[in-house]
């Protein structure tokens, strides 16, 4: 099944155009959707769920809204791809919080935690924005890239990584805070 | 380094930034109620909303390291139902249908189009993850009229189709569209045999697994492409039966169907 390559600027902006014609009740657009974008979304449903039912669950509601509320979509203030997944990872988050915790990989195993230090920042010219985004989280301490990594792919909330990462609740807000901020700083540069 | 990381782990107590905040709210670390409270904000305020959408462009990158997952076949249809939508039909071709975006899809829009020929109620249980609406032959390697010969099915031994076949007896062509599978875990690759009634099994060569084909038939084996005889196809060694003669199980099969 063909996927959106999200690198391909031209790929993006076809999307961006069939989410027009869902706007104007275009089934066919609607179907042309689903296949570009259903495997990306699937994927970020199943990694922050990490159950099949309840991702199939949210994808349904997902796509749902996606007929209803597509002229809703501005395409000069975000990409289709990025539109959908928000909402995605959205619905997943807020099915997630609903649910009793859950067990999760103990961070500290993942990367070599709390002291690594930051990369020293390159001279990043004409980066893809994927790369400019893996460059600016490389340029943050170790622990605060793990933290904003785990955050946002798995959709831990502050108390789970807390858990996960072994720290007190307090750091952990501190140092994503923090995180988010350089995070801030560097892309914009 | 400010000030400010002098402290790094501590937490000042100070409600952050509508900047931050909204960098919390994209990145997912808020509770329930917190994310319901940023949600109302997002409704009412359009500065921040604004912040928010700033931290989903910035962040949004990181999405394509998680990659694709294969969708269930059943969501599409399930999706369709939930809208209130018709039961799925086959649509007509259209001309953007037939422009370079959907060129990997020609495999996969082939053997749809062909389950369909087949049978309906093929269609539900063998039709990919993708929504068959949006399908069409794109034109190599079914042309037009070839979707409507007769389809012989290549069964599994648990009835689900596992390629279709399309036998032209006239120019000895059989056009083979695969229902995509996982590769044998062993390396083994599919072979396609003819099997005439009371007769050896001939090979007509390696098929694919996730694409549609047309495989040569051997001016001497033409005739036996009729009514009676059978296509199977075995799993070999990656070059093929070595001595012309099937050594592997036979993973699928199907009679011929009336030419």
């Amino acid at each position: 099944m063909p996927e959106l390559d999200t690198t391909d600027p031209g790929a993006s902006a076809r999307l961006d155009d069939l989410l027009g014609r869902v706007a104007q009740g275009d089934r066919q657009a609607f179907a042309s959707v689903y296949q570009l974008a259903s495997g990306r979304l699937f994927a970020i449903c199943l990694h922050v769920l990490r159950d099949r039912g309840d991702a199939e669950d949210v994808l349904q509601d997902v796509f749902t809204s996606v007929w209803h509320k597509a002229a809703q979509f501005d395409r000069a203030k975000a990409a289709a791809m990025t539109w959908m997944s928000m909402m995605a990872r959205n619905r997943a988050i807020d099915r997630l919080r609903a649910a009793p915790p859950r067990a999760m990989d103990d961070l500290s195993v993942i990367e070599g935690l709390p002291d690594g230090a930051a990369q020293p920042a390159l001279a990043a010219e004409r980066a893809s924005d994927r790369e400019r985004l893996e460059h600016c989280l490389d340029t943050l301490e170790s622990k605060r890239r793990t933290l904003i990594r785990a955050a946002f792919l798995d959709g831990s909330s502050y108390d789970e990584l807390a858990r996960r990462i072994g720290s007190p609740l307090g750091s952990v807000k501190s140092w994503i805070r923090r995180g988010l901020g350089q995070l801030r700083v560097c892309l914009e540069r | 380094m400010n000030i400010r990381d002098l402290h790094d782990d501590q937490d000042d107590g100070l409600p952050p930034s509508a900047d931050i905040l909204a960098g919390e709210y994209v990145l997912g670390v808020l509770e329930a109620s917190e994310r319901a409270e940023a949600e109302r904000r997002i409704a009412a305020d359009p500065g921040f909303a604004r912040l928010v959408a700033q931290w989903e462009a910035r962040l949004a990158p990181l999405l394509a390291s998680l990659g694709t997952e294969a969708v269930p076949a059943h969501l599409w249809p399930r999706i369709r139902t939930g809208l209130g939508w018709p039961a799925l039909a086959a649509a007509p071709p259209r001309a953007w249908q037939r422009t370079g975006f959907w060129q990997g899809m020609t495999a996969l829009a082939a053997g749809v189009a062909l389950v369909a020929v087949f049978s309906r109620r093929d269609l539900e249980t063998a039709a990919p993850a993708a929504p068959p609406v949006a399908v069409t032959p794109a034109p190599p390697p079914a042309e037009p009229e070839q979707a409507t010969r007769p389809v012989t099915p290549l069964l599994h031994e648990d009835g689900t189709p596992g390629w279709l076949a399309s036998v032209d007896k006239a120019v000895g062509k059989v056009l083979m569209v695969p229902v995509p599978t996982a590769a044998d875990a062993q390396g083994r690759a599919p072979e396609l045999w003819l099997i005439p009634a009371g007769g050896a099994p001939r090979s007509l060569g390696l098929v694919s697994i996730d694409r549609a084909h047309t495989v040569q038939v051997p001016a001497s084996l033409r005739n036996d492409l009729i009514n009676g005889s059978v296509l199977a196809i075995t799993l070999e060694p990656s070059g093929g039966a070595p001595r012309g003669v099937p050594t592997g199980p036979v993973i699928a099969k199907g009679d011929i169907a009336n030419l």
